[in-house]
């Protein structure tokens, strides 16, 4: 059985106006359906612009990724917007939000994309179901501005679960949390890899990348697993 | 088919939210584009109501556009031949014109030779029933009006559409009646208005004085007094032959509808007999048409320039909101959304925005033609009972889109050009 992502060798050099940099310098990383993985490493280590690669954000100079044994590293646009549709879901440090629309119409805007058409009925089933997997199904007329932080967030989880993903990339979810509510956020990402969802979680913060399945260090562009202590 | 189904569908979900989000800015571009909407619905609506206006004073006085006009050369055997040949035809009628008095007996009209009441044309010729006719001047003056009698073979108003002002229309089913019955036009009565005149009328060639009976006013756009009567309730009094004598001033017209064979049968039979005839055919339209193009494509450039200000402020507007929306479009990629449909979303917005404009402009137009058509449509008659022209309209909506697309159509390409990765970056 393959495995769910497959990065090997992939390479990312910004050309900028000053000397070409790279970024990520021939990583390979393995993640198995329902596995879990946090990669740490310092500011501008090359985190962000790994999980940009691994959500079709953008394109490696170099190497091979595959999704599901597909290689999909060279992608058109139009297909990549499809798989980040239908397999990926996202999570960020700030919780992007539309602050015009209620919690459901946010995760809502996860199926009015433009990628098939779903009922209204069956849209707001999928949307209820969402927040209820986070436990916030109470708040969902509610506006962001009537939030906490804690509970944006999972309004932001919701939104990335709702189209049942198959890899699920989080960057810093809990970064703009204390301790407790990220807590609560881990959790609810933790749900979803027991329901087989792959998780991909970059963060600073060491507790809670100790949760994860796997911890990697992202190191001068190279990764290299953690050996627990 | 599906797939674009359902991204238009996301693309007007979409797009409303938006527009409920800023109402302000959306208020704005409406603001920014009703003047030019306006202006395009205006000029529209002004020609087609100027058109309908010429065309309807044309189709009064000539007669319906198609319509075959045949007039005749005054002949005693022609009267004859058209009645004949016209004889339970629907596609064609006949009109036969005399000079008729109605009034006092031996004196001269007011109005020899039916001219208008409040000019003179002077000179004029009054016919006794049984008598020659002799010049007005040698009759003393009295209380007489003299109008232009026209006899028709059956109901003229589907080739000349008369407006009926007062009383009815002769009807041509009933049995024809021993005192003609009359409808006259507006001059007429206002004849009738200002002189308090005997009903006795005396026609050139009539066997007796008849006694009409008035029965309706019409506006037949005519500045001659006119009276409008049966053709068989006369020729109880006036034999066929009467009517075709060219010194009593006669005048014969046949209207003939288009794509009936009467006009060839008849030119044909006359021909025969030897009587000219001069047939037109009423292409009121197309003379007309070329007559208001340049007026009106004048008018359109000024609304199309007040238009484009317009265009420029939808732009400028969904510039600015584009700016500040570089995040939800960008995290909109992220889950999914592709290219195409964020440049839908933004011409979504700018297309609504647009219909709403249209629709607020057609509104007020629509009430503006109303309020104007009650307040001087006394005094202006082609004002009364306007409707508005449904061409307006369209071409306030199409105005509308096509302002929405030119205005948004920037914008949309600024917003499927925003990088993805500005979500990650932030």
């Amino acid at each position: 059985m393959s495995a769910l992502i497959e990065l090997t060798g992939i390479t990312k050099v910004l050309k900028g106006q000053q000397e070409p940099r790279t970024i990520l310098a021939g990583v390979n990383l393995t993640v198995q359906p329902g596995e879990s993985v946090a990669i740490v490493g310092r500011s501008g280590s090359g985190k962000s612009t790994l999980l940009s690669v691994l959500g079709l954000f953008d394109r490696p100079d170099e190497g091979s990724y595959l999704l599901a044994g597909e290689d999909i590293s060279r992608l058109p646009e139009r297909k990549a917007a499809k798989l980040r549709s239908s397999h990926f879901g996202f999570v960020f440090q700030r919780f992007f939000l539309l602050k015009h629309l209620t919690a459901a119409q946010n995760v809502a805007m996860a199926l009015v994309n433009g990628q098939g058409w779903l009922p209204r009925r069956e849209r707001r089933a999928r949307v209820l179901q969402a927040l209820d997997q986070v436990g916030i199904a109470h708040l969902a007329k509610n506006r962001p501005a009537r939030m906490s932080g804690g509970e944006q967030q999972r309004v932001a989880i919701a939104r990335a679960l709702v189209r049942e993903p198959r890899v699920l990339l989080a960057d810093e979810p809990t970064g703009a949390l204390d301790t407790e509510t990220g807590t609560a956020v881990i959790d609810a990402l933790l749900g979803a890899t027991e329901r087989g969802c792959g998780l991909v979680l970059v963060t600073h913060d060491r507790d809670h990348a100790a949760r994860m399945g796997r911890t990697l260090d992202l190191v001068d562009g190279v990764l290299t697993e953690r050996v627990p202590a | 088919m599906r797939r674009l189904s359902g991204r238009l569908r996301s693309a007007l979900i979409i797009g409303l939210q938006g527009i409920r989000a800023r109402k302000m800015r959306t208020l704005l571009s409406m603001v920014s584009l009703f003047l030019g909407v306006l202006a395009v619905v205006v000029v529209q609506a002004g020609a087609s109501i100027a058109d309908k206006a010429l065309l309807s004073d044309i189709e009064l006085t000539s007669a319906v556009d198609g319509t075959t006009i045949i007039n005749l050369q005054m002949q005693p055997k022609a009267t004859g031949i058209v009645l004949d040949t016209l004889h339970e035809r629907s596609d064609a009628v006949a009109m036969l014109g005399v000079q008729a008095i109605i009034g006092e007996p031996n004196v001269a009209p007011v109005n020899p030779g039916a001219s208008p009441f409040d000019e003179d044309w002077g000179g004029g010729v009054v016919c006794y029933g049984n008598g020659p006719c002799q010049p007005a001047d040698a009759q003393p003056k009295g209380q007489a009006v003299e109008v232009r009698l026209t006899a028709m073979t059956g109901d003229v108003r589907p080739f000349r559409p008369l407006r009926p002002r007062t009383g009815q229309w002769l009807d041509f089913t009933t049995v024809p009646a021993m005192a003609p019955r009359i409808v006259v036009n507006r001059e007429a009565a206002k004849g009738f208005e200002r002189y308090q005149v005997p009903a006795e009328m005396r026609i050139g060639g009539a066997a007796a004085n008849v006694t009409p009976q008035f029965v309706g006013v019409v506006d037949d756009g005519d500045a001659q007094p006119r009276a409008y009567v049966r053709l068989d309730e006369l020729t109880t009094w006036l034999p066929e032959t009467g009517l075709a004598d060219p010194n009593s001033g006669g005048e014969m017209q046949v209207l003939v509808s288009p794509g009936s064979p009467v006009e060839q049968v008849l030119t044909a039979k006359l021909k025969g007999i030897g009587a000219e005839t001069w047939t037109e055919t009423v292409d009121a339209k197309k003379q007309m048409e070329s007559q208001l193009k340049l007026l009106r494509l004048v008018f359109l450039a000024m609304a199309g320039l007040v238009l484009l200000i317009g265009v420029a402020g939808i732009l400028n507007v969904g510039l600015a909101t584009v700016g500040e929306r570089v995040e939800e479009f960008a995290l909109r990629r992220a889950v999914g959304t592709p290219r195409m449909l964020l440049a839908g979303i933004v011409l979504a917005e700018t297309l609504l925005t647009g219909l709403f404009t249209a629709a607020v402009a057609i509104g007020l137009s629509a009430a503006g033609l109303r309020a104007v058509s009650v307040l001087v449509g006394d005094s202006e008659p082609f004002l009364r009972d306007l409707q508005f022209p449904w061409e307006a309209g369209i071409a306030g909506i199409i105005a509308g889109l096509v302002a929405g697309l030119l205005g948004g159509f920037i914008p949309a390409l600024r917003a499927a050009g925003i990088p993805i990765a500005t979500v990650m970056r932030a």
